[in-house]
């Protein structure tokens, strides 16, 4: 089903990134299990809450990264009308990666860190992923030149990840200043999730609904333009949302409270973008759960990401928002609905044509994509109630921190509830595309 | 829409907003060395920064609001829990949140290092954050500040115990931390010289005692504070 044989690597890509995601999710219920209840002494001196969330993130962000590699590897050669440049360096590359990604969560739990949250590999892993990075650039990148075939969706997705490379360097060094520190920590943190992340998915998305609705492509390259064009607009001057309080000029409180009012907007036309598709389409719906991934993504991404990062961007909310659970509330919905969701679509579509069918047994799929959509809204929704009673004893009333956190309790309790329910709806996708069934004729 | 204009949109919107942020990062770079007095950055804060990075701290506290959410934010810990209390928890972890239902992992951490860290604090408290955050800024409104306004004019001895950190672990009227014993009582057991032998140095008394020696403080101080908890009679 696949037209090109070396479009099979990103399989690897996908299988390794389905087995991290679970493990994440595992990890995450033993963080709120450690914000629900008290953990021994003699646990937390050799387990501690900050070796679980290291593990927690980097889990996200490795699986998330393996999820968009996998995708290019697949979008590239039937997009350039080639196969990769090479698949011996592809495999090569995952290796690398995999490897840095288990030596970093292996390395963490013997306190080898660089401490800085998110970016807590160490120096000498920093430097194994650059290679696995440059890697695939090249592949990629010799792949489109080698083809000459040029197209709007390969420049976006060749762009996005070229930006993602280069602002991952910005996190490498050790800054003397605090200050300094965090604001380029946000040139990789901010950047890549409101800038080049938003560059790949919103090619990969467009790719994909191109696939599967026949719309012409002259139409989904210009709305990729436009779209693409509102988010570095807002997304780039947004960086300034996260430099109200670290110790910058006060101006940052107009640029970031501007600039990142209106960042919802790009998403929005992304969802509009695919309803017009979806509405728009020539062929017939031939995996019904692909489109639920689709739309379900879009709409999702619009919640987690614009309306929740809309709600405490402002300076005068964030001001009692910032650094509270407000903030976990909207990472978690935004990371699950603008990239957990965009590799699942990624996964559900390539699937069925890596494994040679065409339609799939759609029913597990149907259930994973609601019981974890869900359960991850009431997570979301608990973490904000913990938020806002936080921000409300802990900053306007002055209640000490450890005060507050006894009255948020209840809601941890509530969050481990829907991480339980939303690991279940993770084990279902995951198990259910593992071994995903081509759809018999006496199941049909 | 023609696909030119979509792409004058794409090369428009990008350029301006990146150009306007570069402009900016370049503004900021002259500016934050002031709004964070990068002159007191000393070799000594620095270290603290490293041994705050190796202790990976910054995954369960926020720093400039910024890490993990599982523990106090520490930008102005220095101010608010006072030198003590923060020297006493980051060595004794165990005995200091011996009450408190989240606990914070022993860390080992030796005399330079503790230095270190301290000094990285002591510079961080001085940031100009806009007056984030909030709980540490804000007009005094919690129950604690208020007592103690009320409480300061009239005596110089509980003052001192407000301005000592004497609070960061120990109850008063229902108020403070629980790392050391409540108060309340204490001019019912022991009497004022008494009291402040055991300021000057709790360890003499209790061998096993995690409360740092105030014997540095001036005797008039010393004095001052352990006549007004001598009048703590609880109730009598």
């Amino acid at each position: 089903m696949i037209a090109y044989q070396s479009q099979k690597v990103s399989y690897a890509y996908f299988v390794v990134a389905l087995l991290l995601f679970p493990l994440q999710v595992i990890v995450g219920l033993w963080l709120a299990s450690n914000y629900a209840f008290t953990m021994p002494q003699g646990l937390v001196n050799v387990f501690p809450f900050a070796t679980a969330r290291a593990m927690h993130t980097n889990l996200l962000v490795l699986w998330l990264l393996l999820g968009f590699m996998g995708g290019a590897y697949y979008m590239i050669p039937e997009e350039s009308r080639s196969e990769l440049f090479s698949t011996k360096l592809a495999y090569l590359q995952l290796v690398l990666l995999v490897g840095a990604g288990v030596a970093a969560l292996i390395g963490f739990i013997f306190g080898w860190t660089q401490g800085r949250p998110l970016l807590e590999i160490p120096f000498a892993l920093d430097l194994v992923v650059v290679a696995g990075a440059l890697l695939f650039l090249f592949n990629i990148g010799a792949t489109i030149i080698r083809a000459k075939n040029w197209t709007v969706l390969q420049g976006t997705l060749l762009g996005g990840l070229v930006f993602l490379a280069l602002l991952y360097l910005f996190g490498i060094p050790f800054y003397r200043n605090l200050s300094i520190d965090w604001y380029y920590w946000w040139w990789v943190i901010h950047l890549w999730v409101e800038g080049a992340w938003e560059l790949v998915a919103s090619a990969l998305i467009a790719w994909v609904l191109m696939k599967i609705t026949d719309v012409p492509r002259q139409v989904v390259e210009k709305w990729l333009y436009v779209i693409i064009g509102l988010f570095l607009f807002t997304g780039i001057s947004g960086t300034g949302h996260h430099y109200y309080w670290l110790g910058a000029p006060k101006y940052w409180l107009w640029i970031g409270g501007i600039f990142s009012a209106l960042e919802p907007v790009p998403i929005a036309l992304m969802v509009w973008d695919t309803f017009r598709n979806v509405k728009e389409r020539q062929g017939k719906i031939v995996n019904p759960v692909v489109w639920l991934f689709v739309v379900g993504c879009a709409v999702y991404h619009l919640i987690g990401a614009g309306v929740w990062g809309f709600l405490h961007t402002l300076p005068q909310i964030n001001y009692y928002t910032h650094g509270s659970q407000v903030t976990v509330s909207h990472g978690h919905l935004a990371f699950f609905g603008a990239y957990a969701l965009l590799n699942l679509t990624l996964f559900y579509y390539c699937f069925p044509q890596l494994k040679g069918f065409e339609r799939f047994k759609q029913g597990a799929g149907t259930w994973g994509f609601w019981i974890s959509g869900i359960a991850m809204m009431f997570l979301g929704l608990a973490f904000g109630v913990a938020g806002v009673l936080q921000a409300y004893l802990e900053r306007i009333l002055g209640l000490g921190f450890m005060n507050a956190q006894a009255q948020m309790q209840f809601w941890f309790k509530i969050a481990i509830g829907a991480g339980v329910i939303f690991l279940v709806g993770v084990l279902i996708m995951v198990v259910d595309l593992l071994a995903l069934k081509p759809e018999t004729a006496e199941s049909g | 829409m023609t696909t030119r204009t979509a792409k004058a949109i794409f090369l428009l919107g990008t350029l301006s907003s990146g150009l306007l942020f570069l402009v900016l990062t370049w503004d900021t770079h002259r500016q934050i060395g002031a709004l964070t007095h990068a002159d007191r950055l000393s070799d000594e804060v620095v270290a603290g920064k490293r041994a705050f990075e190796q202790h990976n701290c910054n995954d369960c506290h926020t720093m400039l609001g910024f890490g993990g959410y599982y523990a106090p934010d520490l930008t102005r810990v220095y101010s608010r829990k006072g030198e003590p209390y923060v020297r006493a928890v980051i060595s004794d972890p165990d005995k200091v949140l011996a009450k408190s239902f989240r606990k914070m992992p022993h860390q080992r951490i030796g005399a330079v290092e503790m230095n270190s860290l301290v000094a990285f604090f002591k510079w961080t408290n001085e940031i100009d954050t806009h007056d984030w955050p909030p709980q540490d800024h804000k007009k005094p409104t919690s129950s604690e500040a208020r007592r103690l306004v009320s409480a300061a004019p009239l005596s110089r001895g509980a003052a001192l115990f407000k301005a000592n950190g004497c609070f960061s672990c120990h109850k008063l009227g229902g108020v403070g931390g629980d790392a050391g014993p409540a108060l309340d009582d204490v001019g019912s057991r022991m009497n004022a010289e008494r009291i402040q032998e055991q300021i000057a140095n709790s360890k003499a008394f209790k061998p096993d005692s995690v409360m740092p020696s105030y014997s540095q403080l001036p005797a008039e101080d010393l004095r001052a504070m352990a006549e007004f908890m001598s009048e703590q009679g609880g109730g009598r």
